[in-house]
């Protein structure tokens, strides 16, 4: 079976709209946490956000994007799946190839209307025009349409790990020989309806998250988006690559709907399991972007899964305290920074971290250094127990 | 591709424990509302929190995992929308309690891969667990999905699972989309009104599959997804993929998604001109209405066939002279724009 080489990578987040902007943020230690201005809601100015610095009207316009319906959500992922496949220098007749697969990831697809899908739901008044938008498959059916893609699309939903597995279901695809590439990815804007599940399970923090901390208080929401291309090795030769793809696992840890259990059975399973599929010991992982969201059962149970796991944790970060927590677009962003630490060879600060958990004791990296990366590895967990790892291995 | 070892349906119609699919239930203020169980298996406590869309799901899973002794190496699930009355609900809550504080129940039900979840968390399972949400192409990609798993893994077998449920907000949506008829029907002239938009649908349809030949029900051998509105481009696929599975045999039955929409007709009455005329032709969405993972049924109501039900009347759009009933293909299409053709084989 063919090796996986990412040969274009885009991505938008709070800290920066695109991969040089999001580059040069994290070697700054920026946090892009701040208060909310995209819409009104009761929760502006109470709690922090990862906004993306761009209005939808701005992203409107610099994407010339004037179809009716179309959502910030779509727009994102947009801005993100064409600054990729320019990175990966697909032409108009691969994009359109029927051996090229769109693999997408969202959770709040056009649910960031949260209004708009109010009155259209309870049919107050005349239909806007979102009615076919809301859907998390919304946002792959406009790129799709937009960029006339022929082959396989399809759209991955596990809650906070959505985008990680899209990345792996791309492999996956080429791998098994349905297509020849795969662009992979995925996106979520902040919406309404997110800002008050989340508030509603108290997992939210008031200040900006900090990751593995003992004194964290929660997540914060963030939005943004990132693609990758996936190319078999065939059709990479000769190309800029960015990294192999090596190890990727899904395990499900089977305790609770919204938390994870005590030892994290699930995340030792998915980071356990994609090692094995890179042939890899864990002593041979140099740097994880961890999954840590900042929640008190999170950050403890991840640490104990890595400490199960490896002997001596490698050096590890959690770029949501950079981004806030961008739910179904958290893989595919922390996948691109991943690839980042990679082809730069460098490890970004975590931030807002003070005291170690006690029960675990592990400290995040908290200075910018230059590294020798050979593989990282980036975690991804989410609500129903869905855990995925992926390994990203120097090309 | 892959074998279907056991299956498992809920849907408006008696295709649960005592299958009788000869008189069909109506619909209701054109909704095919689906036909539930009491949902043995189901601890009370659990089942009052499910939402719909959760409870067919875990509803049609718990029965075949019972039946097997091998726990499934995954969970393998199609839903477009999940808990969509969950999540409706949860947003009708933030609007009408201007963002008060909410309980989070209706929140955590309404995620998609709840479904996939809960059928983990209860049967213990902690292998390979996705939700795959591409509206119209749901199942079919988490058909391919398994496909491609038993491929890799030919040892192992799969929880395989296509669900979605009508919820009043969703039926709004689609209405004022134009997707459901405006008079109201009866499944019986569904196919004769010549307007557009059709009933409003929703069930489960779960299945086993692994490589195993042995024992099968059904074989699964191709599966092509495509989105387009071109008629020619979706015709010429359709008989590339016919032609490719030629060496197979004649295809004795189409099994179309035809669901009396006027826009949609022409996709199926072109589908219907490549196949011969030794080949039957038959529609189940009176049976089911519309909604986005009907081909979950479709597969469903093949292996049926394939296990030797005698194929009702209503079915019934074209009977060849052929008595033959081994090789199916489905052609279903959501709104135009999703197509996916599936051919299923009678094992030998």
């Amino acid at each position: 079976m063919s090796r996986i080489f990412v040969t274009g990578i885009g991505v938008i987040s709070a800290i920066g709209n695109n991969l040089a902007e999001n580059h040069l943020a994290l070697k700054a230690g920026e946090c892009g946490i701040a208060d909310l201005h995209l819409f009104p809601s009761k929760y502006a100015g109470v709690l922090p956000f990862g906004e993306v610095k761009l209005t939808t009207k701005q992203l409107k316009e610099k994407l010339s994007a004037a179809e009716p319906g179309v959502t910030r959500t779509s727009l994102i992922a947009l801005h993100a799946f064409n600054e990729a496949i320019d990175h990966a220098q697909l032409t108009a007749a691969q994009i359109t190839a029927s051996d090229t697969a769109l693999i997408g990831a969202s959770t709040v697809g056009g649910m960031c209307l949260t209004d708009e899908l109010y009155h259209d739901a309870n049919r107050t008044d005349q239909g806007s025009e979102y009615l076919s938008s809301y859907d998390c498959a919304a946002v792959n059916i406009y790129l799709q349409a937009r960029a006339g893609i022929n082959g396989i699309v399809n759209t991955i939903n596990t809650a906070c790990s959505s985008s990680a597995n899209a990345i792996m279901y791309g492999a996956r695809l080429i791998k098994s020989g349905h297509t020849r590439r795969a662009i992979v990815g995925g996106a979520d804007s902040l919406a309404k309806f997110t800002i008050n599940g989340f508030n509603a399970l108290h997992i939210l923090s008031d200040q900006a998250c900090t990751p593995f901390d003992a004194n964290r208080k929660g997540l914060n929401l963030g939005e943004g988006a990132a693609f990758l291309v996936l190319e078999s090795e065939a059709d990479a030769n000769g190309k800029k690559i960015y990294a192999e793809l090596t190890g990727y696992a899904n395990n499900n840890d089977s305790f609770h709907p919204s938390s994870l259990s005590e030892n994290g059975e699930g995340p030792f399973l998915s980071m356990k399991t994609a090692l094995e599929k890179a042939k890899l010991l864990p002593r041979e992982i140099d740097y994880i972007n961890a999954h840590g969201t900042g929640t008190e059962n999170n950050d403890e149970v991840e640490s104990r899964a890595m400490l199960r796991l490896f002997e001596t944790v490698p050096a590890f970060t959690s770029t949501k305290s950079n981004t806030g927590h961008t739910l179904g677009a958290a893989g595919a962003i922390e996948a691109v920074f991943s690839i980042l630490n990679l082809t730069h060879q460098e490890i970004y600060p975590g931030l807002h971290f003070h005291f170690p958990i006690s029960t675990t004791r592990l400290q995040p990296e908290l200075n910018y250094r230059k590294s020798t990366l050979k593989n990282v590895m980036s975690n991804s967990f989410g609500f129903g127990g869905n855990c995925t790892s992926l390994i990203f291995s120097k090309a | 591709m892959f074998y279907i070892h056991h299956t498992s349906c809920i849907s408006p119609q008696q295709t649960f424990a005592e299958i009788n699919i000869d008189l069909l239930k109506d619909a209701i203020e054109n909704k095919l509302r689906a036909a539930e169980p009491s949902y043995e298996g189901i601890p009370t406590g659990v089942l009052r929190r499910m939402g719909k869309a959760v409870r067919m799901g875990v509803g049609t899973a718990l029965p075949l995992i019972k039946r097997i002794t091998k726990p499934v190496n995954g969970i393998i699930i199609g839903t477009a929308n999940g808990g969509m009355e969950d999540c409706i609900k949860f947003l009708n809550q933030i609007i009408d309690y201007d963002e008060g504080m909410l309980a989070p129940g209706n929140f955590v039900q309404s995620t998609p891969n709840a479904i996939a979840a809960q059928i983990g968390l209860l049967t213990n399972n902690r292998n390979y667990n996705i939700t795959h949400v591409h509206r119209g192409l749901s199942f079919e990609n988490a058909m391919m999905d398994a496909a491609m798993m038993l491929k890799e893994y030919p040892a192992n077998s799969y929880l395989l699972g296509g669900i979605d449920e009508i919820s009043t907000y969703n039926y709004n949506i689609e209405w004022l989309g134009g997707w459901y008829k405006k008079e109201p029907v009866s499944i019986s002239d569904l196919y004769q009104k010549n307007s557009q938009g059709s009933i409003a649908g929703e069930g489960a349809s779960m299945y086993i599959v692994s490589a195993e030949k042995l024992n099968a029900l059904a074989a699964v051998d191709d599966v092509l997804i495509l989105h387009s509105t071109n008629e020619e481009i979706i015709t010429s696929q359709l008989k590339a993929f016919i032609d490719k599975n030629a060496k197979g045999g004649n295809i004795d039955l189409l099994l179309t998604g035809e669901n009396g929409d006027s826009r949609l007709l022409k996709y199926y009455t072109a589908a219907e001109k490549l196949v011969d005329k030794d080949t039957s032709v038959a529609r189940f969405k009176h049976m089911t209405g519309e909604y986005t993972t009907a081909a979950a049924f479709a597969v469903w109501l093949a292996c049926e066939i394939l296990s030797g039900m005698k194929i009702p009347g209503h079915l019934i759009k074209y009977k060849a002279n052929s008595n033959f009933n081994k090789r199916i293909l489905i052609y279903n299409n959501y709104k135009g724009l999703q197509h996916s053709f599936v051919l299923i084989n009678k094992v030998e």
